[in-house]
């Protein structure tokens, strides 16, 4: 299939915001998507941006049944690990389902990885659902390892009122 | 790579803290260059602990290299005791917490804290909450609404400490997993880049 994978710009964060709901869907949890094509601009698109992103798009005579031409993004971010250095984290990968099994997705995480070792990253790191059986075939396929399964690593989060309270605890 | 971090002048205004406790200990915000020689050996002091002292390959070189300048990679606490208080082998530098910010696509920022550590001889001073309520107090005023982390599922006393302070296990609540590409399969995937 013919598709380029380039730069997220600021007047992509509509399709990003209508995609991150697609992808949240497909995680039965779309009610949970709290952030608007707003915060996208502000948060990935100011001085100090908090992610960046890449585009999958498609000509104008591939577009979708819907009409649109960008069919898959990844938003990704730089971390540290405190053994290994810098490191790069997949936040996002999403190919709209009547774009799959072209190529779109591995595209677009070798483009992460590409951009990720340019920058002096040596881990790309990202999370999945264990029941998500496809992508973490996908994935695996791919020769990533479960870091979860195979060294006993737990994600942990405080949020809202616990993370509230752990604020107001310090002396 | 563009900046990513809050510019350092708005932490500043977070500069010091003391805790109230015996060990009159200090919280630094931004540590100086000559910290990163402390923070290398605890990190390892950590890795000892989580039983994988040969995975770390980063020294306090990098560690200079990348946590200073116009785009650090990460922002790290230290808690110093004073010199009376120091430590059997003499370290006034007793513990330490380094985090960044990273962005969830559901509900924006996110503050993740990669290494929570106190020496051994210092714990149970309050040292570790000090450390992890003033992450969490940066978190918030830097407009996060989570702080994230990972614990190994073995590590009883800090699953439970983390616990008891409202954190989630979303491993075993939700089914995440961390998945990890290094190495040669990093290389091969980032050669298929178009």
């Amino acid at each position: 299939m013919d598709f380029t994978i380039r730069a997220a710009t600021l007047e992509d964060c509509k399709d990003i915001s209508r995609m991150i709901l697609e992808l949240a869907e497909h995680e039965k949890v779309s009610d949970q998507v709290k952030i608007t094509q707003k915060d996208l601009e502000q948060d990935g698109f100011s001085k100090n941006p908090f992610f960046h992103g890449i585009i999958a798009e498609v000509p104008e005579h591939l577009k979708s049944r819907d009409g649109h031409t960008k069919v898959g993004y990844s938003l990704y971010f730089y971390t540290y690990s405190s053994w290994k250095g810098r490191a790069v984290y997949m936040e996002d990968l999403y190919v709209m389902p009547e774009f799959r099994g072209k190529g779109i997705g591995k595209a677009l995480m070798s483009k992460v990885s590409q951009l990720g070792l340019a920058a002096g990253c040596t881990q790309l790191n990202f999370t999945v659902l264990d029941w998500n059986k496809s992508s973490l075939d996908f994935y695996l396929k791919q020769g990533c390892w479960d870091v979860t399964s195979d060294l006993g690593y737990h994600c942990m989060r405080c949020e809202g009122d616990a993370l509230e309270n752990l604020a107001q605890g310090d002396l | 790579m563009t900046p990513r971090h809050m510019p350092i002048e708005a932490a500043q205004s977070l500069r010091y803290m003391t805790l109230l406790n015996t060990s009159r200990s200090l919280v630094g915000l931004t540590p100086k260059p000559e910290d990163c020689k402390d923070i290398a050996r605890m990190i390892m002091e950590l890795a000892v602990y989580e039983k994988m002292p040969d995975q770390v390959k980063i020294s306090h070189k990098e560690l200079e290299r990348d946590g200073f300048g116009p785009n650090p990679f990460y922002q790290c606490l230290v808690a110093e005791v004073p010199e009376d208080h120091k430590s059997k082998d003499g370290h006034t530098k007793v513990g330490y917490a380094l985090f960044f910010y990273t962005y969830s696509t559901w509900k924006g920022r996110t503050v993740y804290m990669e290494d929570l550590y106190v020496m051994p001889e210092y714990r149970g001073k309050g040292i570790g909450k000090a450390l992890m309520a003033t992450v969490a107090k940066v978190a918030k005023e830097q407009h996060c609404v989570r702080l994230q982390f990972s614990v190994l599922d073995w590590n009883k006393p800090s699953l439970d400490f983390y616990l008891a302070k409202g954190a989630e296990d979303l491993t075993a609540k939700e089914g995440w997993h961390f998945l990890r590409f290094h190495g040669i399969a990093l290389d091969n995937l980032a050669l298929e880049a178009p």
